[in-house]
């Protein structure tokens, strides 16, 4: 399962390199692509803004299949105050750039499975794929503006995972 | 070097690509499609003549051959099988509508809807048209090169059908798609035009000539040919003329696996009909899309390997490292 969460993270990170180039953030001293996993950062008080947030949520796993299916629900959170050139009323368009951006970071809906425990990451046998994302609500907190979007994220387990 | 593999569950798809090709009706002959060499296709850019009609939706199979046993002894019990009939049926529906698909999901002929001539009188099918004009030499199935003066009956835009003038044949009229059966001879010297599948939209309209955004089915623009600005398209329920095409269907799998579905012969086997699904399910008073419902019947082919009489073939290419 950690494989297929670690092929989904760097496939949409290395996707959003190509999609915005700009949209980076400065982390624990480097400047990165601006998308990261909440599970391997150090607690956040609050998400930083103009950044994908990758939050893994619930899970099922089908048994019965000639190899075991895992789906796994990713809560993918990005939030914005717009830029302060424009006093932050284009909040709204920031907010539905990184909608844009989202969706294409998504397709195609698959992409191989890889090992990152190995140096360079190892290809396995099968690939990770998941549904088209579910967007939620506009959430207004002053002058913030933050979505959410869920995406099921699906991958069979391969033999010594 | 050793490979590894892993035990393949069913496959996993979102959804079904369609692509069809014209059989050629005259000399009764399909177009192949040869998994072994074809499988791997780039689904975007499919081998000609095969065109893409992107993604399908409800595709169902339903085989409709059947078998009856063959009795013996006191009291009767099965000793054979044997086939008594063969068929098979197809449906789905269309999510985009352009002249192949329209044409497709209509039982009979389509024609496009020639720009009409000033005064004309008005039909059903479309009034009569302004004269064609003649693409000049060194036309390419994307770019059309006319007299300036022509070229100014053009605008980006516009969409053009390109084809010969009808000269009184009668037999399926067109090339190489074949868009209508003339029982006798007519007197529309256009008609041709009017039923041709080589239509396009011009992108670019210039004083030497017309961009086109696709290429043209039919490829180049042949000796004679001439063209003429479409307007729409329109069908009609009845008549006698039934599509034919060559059909494959694409199931591409979560893991890279792909299952095809080749029907050398296809015929619209219903009249013309819609799907209308609102857009917002808890909204059935809101906007709804119209989808083209397409239903075909399977003709047979005689395979050359055995002699045998098939309708359809269904091809598998597992998942690499897949278990087979």
């Amino acid at each position: 399962m950690q494989n297929a969460k670690d092929s989904f993270y760097m496939t949409l990170r290395t996707r959003l390199t190509v999609i915005d180039p700009e949209r980076t953030i400065l982390l624990r001293g480097s400047v990165r692509p601006g998308i990261l996993v909440e599970e391997a950062e150090a607690p956040f008080s609050q998400f930083p803004n103009d950044v994908f947030v990758l939050r893994w949520l619930g899970m099922a796993a089908d048994m019965d299949l000639a190899s075991t299916m895992v789906a796994e629900q990713c809560e993918i959170v990005y939030q914005t105050c717009g830029t302060q050139s424009f006093g932050g009323l284009d909040r709204g368009r920031a907010l539905s750039a990184m909608d844009q951006e989202l969706m294409a970071m998504v397709q195609p809906f698959y992409t191989p499975k890889l090992n990152y425990v190995a140096t360079p990451p190892a290809a396995m046998l099968t690939q990770v794929f998941w549904d088209e994302p579910v967007f939620a609500p506009i959430v207004v907190q002053r002058d913030r503006l933050s979505r959410s979007a869920s995406v099921m994220v699906y991958s069979y387990q391969e033999q010594g995972e | 070097m050793a490979a590894t593999w892993f035990s393949a569950p069913a496959p996993v798809t979102r959804r079904v690509r369609a692509y069809f090709a014209p059989v050629n009706r005259a000399a009764q002959t399909p177009v192949l499609f040869d998994p072994s060499e074809q499988g791997r296709l780039s689904l975007d850019a499919p081998p000609s003549p095969w065109i893409s009609l992107g993604w399908i939706q409800d595709f169902m199979r339903k085989p409709a051959s059947k078998s009856a046993p063959l009795l013996t002894g006191i009291p009767a019990a099965p000793l054979e099988q044997v086939r008594e009939t063969l068929q098979a049926q197809v449906s789905f529906q269309f999510l985009s509508w352009t002249k192949l698909t329209m044409a497709l999901a209509t039982g009979s002929q389509h024609m496009n809807l020639l720009a009409p001539a000033t005064g004309a009188a008005a039909a059903a099918d479309g009034a009569q048209a302004i004269p064609a004009v003649t693409p000049q030499s060194g036309s390419t199935s994307t770019s059309i090169l006319l007299a300036t003066a022509d070229a100014a009956k053009f605008t980006a835009g516009s969409m053009i059908a390109v084809d010969a003038d009808y000269t009184g044949q009668t037999g399926f009229v067109g090339v190489p798609i074949a868009g209508a059966y003339a029982r006798q001879a007519l007197t529309d010297v256009d008609y041709i035009r009017r039923v041709t599948f080589n239509v396009a939209l011009v992108t670019q309209a210039g004083a030497t000539g017309l961009t086109l955004a696709e290429p043209l089915p039919g490829g180049a623009p042949a000796v004679g040919a001439k063209l003429q600005v479409v307007t729409g398209f329109v069908d009609r329920e009845g008549g006698s003329f039934y599509q034919e095409w060559s059909a494959l269907f694409v199931m591409q799998g979560s893991q890279g696996e792909r299952i095809f579905f080749y029907y050398p012969r296809l015929q619209t086997m219903t009249g013309a009909e819609e799907a209308i699904t609102p857009l917002n399910g808890k909204s059935q008073n809101g906007q709804s899309r119209v989808l083209l419902k397409g239903q075909f019947l399977a003709l047979s082919v005689t395979d050359p390997l055995d002699g045998e009489r098939v309708v359809c073939y269904r091809s598998f290419l597992p998942a690499a490292n897949a278990l087979v």
